[in-house]
């Protein structure tokens, strides 16, 4: 008799999280993208994994979804990198929840990494990972705005001395 | 054997049962005897996920799928707790077996949270009657515990998410500690028993009190001490002398004679004379509130055993304190003589630092240092070794070390983490100078370290 919660994944809540990502075929046809059974259950392990990676347990899908929901229009994402691409972003997307102290909801993240993505990072997810998402988690922890940056204050700075002067 | 008599029969034995965790504690019980099968535990099991599913989401304010799993895990604690604070509630554990069954997870967890609702206002309660009859003394831990310790579990606590959880620096120990009990249970028990145990100090003369614990330990505010173990204990040793109680004092021809007396009774007689000796105090202080009499009934064991085992190590002296005033003992006023002038002090330490030889350090000293405090300087400034600042103690007398030794006492590396470092070298160096000499002269010593008044200015 447990009540330990790390136990909790059961084969039904699997199943269900599967046909679940399966229907998003029909919002992600438009874009040319497509999970196939087997991609959606390896994305399931990958989410699996990455919470216990991260320490983090989950109650019901949803966020795959999310990111599939935001992501499918990206001009980066094709057949040929969809599923990768979503393994990828599953694992950041948990990764920088624990980063940012679960400080930023997941609609904000996931925007938050769509928006990277598709500017600054033109699709490269070692970017997004690497540098833009590791800078947002940083100031979110030094309680600067997730957009803060250095440089940014820095010029700023040095125009309102030229201002004054 | 009438029928009022006649006790109904529990499957479950409530002393397997943990007060803590008696959620899942009546759920080992229940499905060890067969009252709950399988399929029963699984369902509850499943209701509690569900349950914990449903918390986790409101935590989250509905922006995270995800916890983490530590908080998780706090939140099912409080689940568990606070269902479990309902399944106490209910007349035994056969009742809260069978609500196991029929019931739903969510409406026990409501019926819960109305009760940790009901505990906090009584601790609250108890909390302002505890925080009224308080007794004056210099015990921190007590006074600490009381005006701020306790009063933080009633901003921190969170009875939604770690309603098992204690948040409170409660440092003062009780003579009957509350053990087996969390979350709001063990503050509410902790406020009921100090409230009981401030209630007999308060038959005592605040300075009466002041007087037996100094009696017990000149430096008694920094201990952890249970004051109304010590006025019981001096209460026993009252009556046993047939002294009056309340003023406690007593002398030590008296404590001789009871060691003596009781020496020679085995241990059931002497908890036998403790038991009598009890009922005579409760008589004496007029004692009638129910709840201070079995409070004091229930603290006999503990107080028995010291007093046995003080009777048999020859060592009733420590047990059975005898007040003292510490005003009244003898004190000594310290005075150093004037300090050199800054300048000439400076010119006498470089003077000091380009000696070659110690000896010629130590002519310098005794030429030039005419007070106590330029020596006590120049022990830090000097950078003198171990060798040369024993040669300058030695010249010291008594008293001098005494002085020294009060302003810089010994403290273990651990205590001594916020000292600097020169300061931490000296103090070994002076204890280690003070550890070779004769135990007479120790003794002296520490005579006079206990004599020598604190410098006001």
């Amino acid at each position: 008799m447990s009540f330990e919660i790390m136990g909790i994944s059961s084969a039904l809540i699997q199943k269900q999280s599967v046909a679940e990502l399966e229907k998003c075929n029909d919002l992600t046809a438009q874009f040319g993208l497509r999970l196939s059974q087997c991609d959606a259950v390896d994305l399931v392990k990958t989410r699996n994994l990455a919470l216990k990676d991260n320490g983090r347990i989950e109650f019901g899908g949803g966020v795959i979804e999310k990111i599939i929901r935001e992501f499918c229009n990206s001009p980066y994402l094709s057949m040929h990198n969809y599923a990768e691409s979503l393994h990828d972003l599953t694992d950041m997307f948990y990764y920088y929840k624990n980063e940012t102290l679960d400080l930023m909801s997941d609609d904000d993240l996931i925007k938050f990494m769509k928006q990277r993505f598709d500017g600054i990072c033109q699709g490269s997810l070692e970017l997004l990972s690497g540098r833009e998402l590791a800078n947002m988690a940083r100031n979110i922890r030094f309680g600067y705005t997730s957009e803060y940056s250095e440089d940014l204050a820095c010029n700023e700075e040095g125009e309102d001395d030229d201002g004054e002067s | 054997m009438t029928m009022a008599n006649l006790e109904k029969r529990h499957l479950i034995d409530s002393k397997n049962l943990s007060g803590e965790s008696y959620f899942t504690s009546i759920l080992h019980e229940a499905y060890a005897y067969g009252l709950l099968n399988d399929s029963e535990i699984e369902n509850i099991q499943l209701q509690c996920i569900k349950f914990l599913a449903y918390k986790s989401e409101r935590y989250n304010d509905g922006e995270s799928s995800s916890i983490r799993v530590e908080a998780a895990e706090s939140i099912m604690k409080s689940n568990l707790y606070t269902i479990g604070l309902y399944l106490k509630s209910l007349p035994d554990a056969d009742c809260a077996v069978s609500e196991l069954k029929i019931g739903k997870i969510p409406e026990m967890y409501q019926k819960g949270r109305v009760l940790i609702n009901g505990k906090v206002h009584s601790a609250k309660h108890f909390y302002i009657m505890a925080k009224a009859n308080k007794i004056t003394t210099l015990n921190y831990t007590y006074n600490a515990t009381l005006d701020e310790g306790i009063g933080i579990f009633f901003k921190a606590y969170n009875p939604d998410y770690a309603a098992h959880e204690v948040m409170a620096s409660i440092d003062y120990q009780l003579c009957n500690p509350v053990t087996d009990l969390t979350g709001v249970e063990f503050v509410l028990k902790y406020l009921e028993n100090l409230f009981i145990e401030n209630e007999f100090c308060s038959y005592f003369d605040a300075e009466d009190i002041h007087h037996l614990l100094s009696g017990y330990d000149e430096g008694y505010k920094d201990l952890l001490i249970n004051i109304f173990e010590q006025l019981v204990t001096a209460t026993l040793r009252c009556t046993l002398a047939n002294r009056s109680v309340l003023k406690l004092d007593s002398l030590k021809e008296e404590i001789e004679r009871l060691q003596d007396e009781l020496a020679e009774d085995d241990d059931y007689l002497i908890a036998l004379k403790i038991h009598k000796a009890t009922e005579k105090v409760l008589r004496e202080l007029r004692i009638t509130t129910l709840s201070l009499r079995r409070y004091i009934e229930n603290s006999l064991p503990r107080i028995t055993s010291s007093i046995v085992n003080a009777v048999r190590t020859n060592t009733l002296g420590k047990t059975f304190v005898s007040p003292t005033n510490p005003d009244l003992k003898p004190k000594i006023q310290f005075l150093s003589s004037a300090k050199m002038d800054d300048k000439d002090y400076r010119e006498f330490i470089n003077e000091l630092l380009i000696c070659r030889y110690s000896s010629d350090k130590l002519a310098l000293i005794k030429e030039k240092v005419k007070s106590f405090g330029d020596i006590e300087d120049l022990l830090f400034d000097a950078r003198l070794s171990e060798e040369e600042i024993t040669s300058v103690l030695d010249i010291f007398r008594d008293v001098e070390i005494a002085e020294l030794i009060r302003r810089h006492p010994f403290k273990s590396s651990i205590q001594a983490v916020d000292l600097s470092e020169t300061e931490q070298t000296l103090r070994l160096y002076v204890k280690s100078y003070v550890d070779q000499l004769t135990t007479e002269r120790q003794e002296r010593i520490f005579g006079l370290v206990n004599h020598l008044m604190v410098d006001e200015r």
